[in-house]
């Protein structure tokens, strides 16, 4: 067979295909998973009926999406409300090429020289699919669930985008694979970067409508906001499309902030080059870490679900643009100064003494009693 | 009552702790074990005053129908005869039940009836800790005296109403008695 066809065409399709597959199995199980997860984490059983543990509530539920009736609103304008549910998913879908998930060039499909500004670019598309259905459903409450959803988006791109400079400005790369070179060379991102990380945290809960950000679905104001109308497969596809969303941002954080396949730092542990001494078992196991990191990060999604209840629409928009928003550019600012002074290694110690003091607060020993009771006169 | 609650630290605030706080507290649920029962698998004992299923005695009832004039929405239905019966040489008149229903669909279980109940031990009691009473037809839950006597035990939940029998009382143990 051509050399070529093999190398540009046949091979990337190929690993596309498995990382496509892998990602699809994680967002069935994902479903199930946090279901279980919020169940446990509010005093509840969760899903426990189907098969063992309730595991095959994966298989029943994409069954009881593909036998539902498919009910289309006689007053929906048709062809937007075909094309919504399909919107999201395709950025999504595309998003998983330009990925590393192991070390290169095995295990990355393409290595794109502006892979962060692609991926930036692609996912924030993934909005029109949401406004679009919300509304061709012709429902007000849709309309608004939309309407909320792209104004979240859009306020919350700014941060997003922004969070990510610090991290250029330090690794100097567009490039993925250059970044998590970098990271393993040096120290994970979130330690020089801890601020730009917990902005990404928050911004891409916000950019995947997750709670405590979830304005567009909110149950007990829109009833079920751009979704309302849709069913079936379509609703299917709508949720396909959050939780690829969901893998996309958690694999983008792991990739930028920390280290993606690898599991070691200031050029200790598996590096890179560890792992290309392996041969095919050390990328196996670079994909698997990186898969194990990605795991770790939807899990958080959950977490911060079960725990955090939904902002009011003015709060979320004060949080992004009067909080989020200058919090970014002051880390760039500072970010900038720091290098200009060329005192890089000094910004591990911001982060490592933050972390060091947010644990200590948090598992030192009961505070005493926190309240103190005044009586009205 | 105000309560006052301390201003928020420099430190509460720059680090999050009040999120992380709430972080913890669920992660701290995740492992706790559930309060849950899961019904059909597993059953919770009723308290010893639980006032279930009624349970009778034709033996210990003498037909006064106290319990009936009790009933709050009269549910009860006794019918009596009476009966002429030698005992030691001489004539002695008893009543004999005839009929003793309860129209259990309709019952609240307030125990009025068992607390009316002048013979001891009592002849209608409901402290039999049974309530799985549903049933698929409510004319099964119109309970005649052999019925109320001799239930034992309702039956256990056998499935759905596709999967083939229903849940029913014995019939054949019912006549015996």
């Amino acid at each position: 067979m051509n050399k070529a066809l093999m190398t540009y065409l046949v091979w990337p399709v190929a690993k596309f295909l498995i990382a496509f597959i892998i990602v699809q199995v994680i967002v069935a199980a994902m479903n199930w998973i946090e279901r279980r997860l919020l169940g446990l984490m509010q005093a509840r059983l969760g899903p426990n009926r189907v098969g063992p543990k309730g595991l095959l509530q994966i298989i029943a539920d994409p069954i009881k999406f593909i036998l539902k009736e498919d009910i289309v609103p006689s007053s929906a304008e048709k062809v937007a409300y075909y094309l919504g549910p399909m919107l999201p998913l395709l950025p999504a879908f595309v998003v998983f090429c330009l990925i590393p998930y192991g070390p290169p060039p095995t295990f990355t499909v393409t290595r794109v020289n502006v892979g962060l500004l692609l991926i930036l670019a692609l996912t924030s598309t993934a909005v029109y699919g949401i406004i679009l259905g919300g509304w061709a459903s012709n429902n007000k409450y849709s309309l608004m669930g939309g309407l909320r959803s792209a104004a979240q988006m859009v306020s919350y791109e700014v941060p997003f985008g922004l969070s990510i400079v610090g991290v250029l400005m330090i690794t100097g790369s567009l490039d993925l694979v250059t970044i998590v070179r970098y990271q393993e060379i040096n120290a994970w991102n979130f330690l020089p970067q801890i601020v730009a990380c917990f902005i990404f945290l928050v911004s891409m809960n916000a950019e995947n409508n997750r709670t405590p950000f979830d304005l567009p679905e909110a149950e007990s104001e829109l009833v079920a906001g751009y979704h309302t109308e849709y069913s079936a497969m379509k609703f299917a596809f709508f949720m396909l499309g959050e939780y690829s969303m969901m893998i996309v941002n958690s694999s983008l954080i792991v990739t930028l902030f920390f280290g993606g396949w690898t599991l070691g730092m200031f050029g200790f542990g598996l590096t890179t080059e560890v792992l290309k001494g392996m041969g095919l078992l050390g990328g196996l196991i670079g994909a698997t870490i990186f898969f194990v990191k990605v795991m770790l990060f939807l899990l958080m999604y959950v977490w911060f679900r079960a725990t955090f209840p939904r902002f009011r629409f003015d709060q979320l928009m004060d949080l992004g643009w009067k909080f989020m928003i200058p919090l970014a550019l002051a880390n760039i600012f500072v970010t900038g100064i720091f290098i200009l002074l060329g005192q890089e290694r000094l910004m591990y110690w911001i982060g490592i003494v933050t972390i060091a003091l947010a644990a200590f607060y948090l598992f030192k020993p009961k505070r005493a009693a926190a309240q103190k009771v005044v009586h009205a006169s | 009552m105000l309560v006052e609650y301390p201003k928020p630290r420099w430190s509460d605030k720059f680090l999050l702790l009040d999120l992380l706080e709430g972080l913890k507290t669920t992660l701290r649920e995740l492992f706790k074990p559930k309060v849950t029962v899961r019904y059909p698998e597993e059953r919770m004992e009723p308290a010893d005053r639980f006032r279930g299923m009624f349970k009778f005695s034709y033996d210990r009832c003498i037909a006064c129908k106290l319990c009936a004039v009790a009933c709050p929405i009269d549910i009860i239905y006794i019918d009596v005869h009476d009966e002429m019966i030698e005992e030691g040489g001489k004539k002695k008149k008893i009543k004999v039940l005839d009929r003793y229903d309860i129209d259990v669909k309709r019952c609240m279980f307030c125990a009025l009836c068992e607390e009316a109940c002048p013979t001891k031990p009592k002849s209608i009691w409901l402290t039999t800790k049974t309530y799985e009473l549903a049933s698929y037809d409510r004319n099964d839950l119109y309970f005649n005296m052999q019925q109320l006597e001799y239930w034992d035990d309702r039956p256990k939940y056998t499935g759905l109403p596709d999967d083939g029998e229903r849940p029913q009382i014995d019939e054949t143990r019912l006549l015996k008695g």
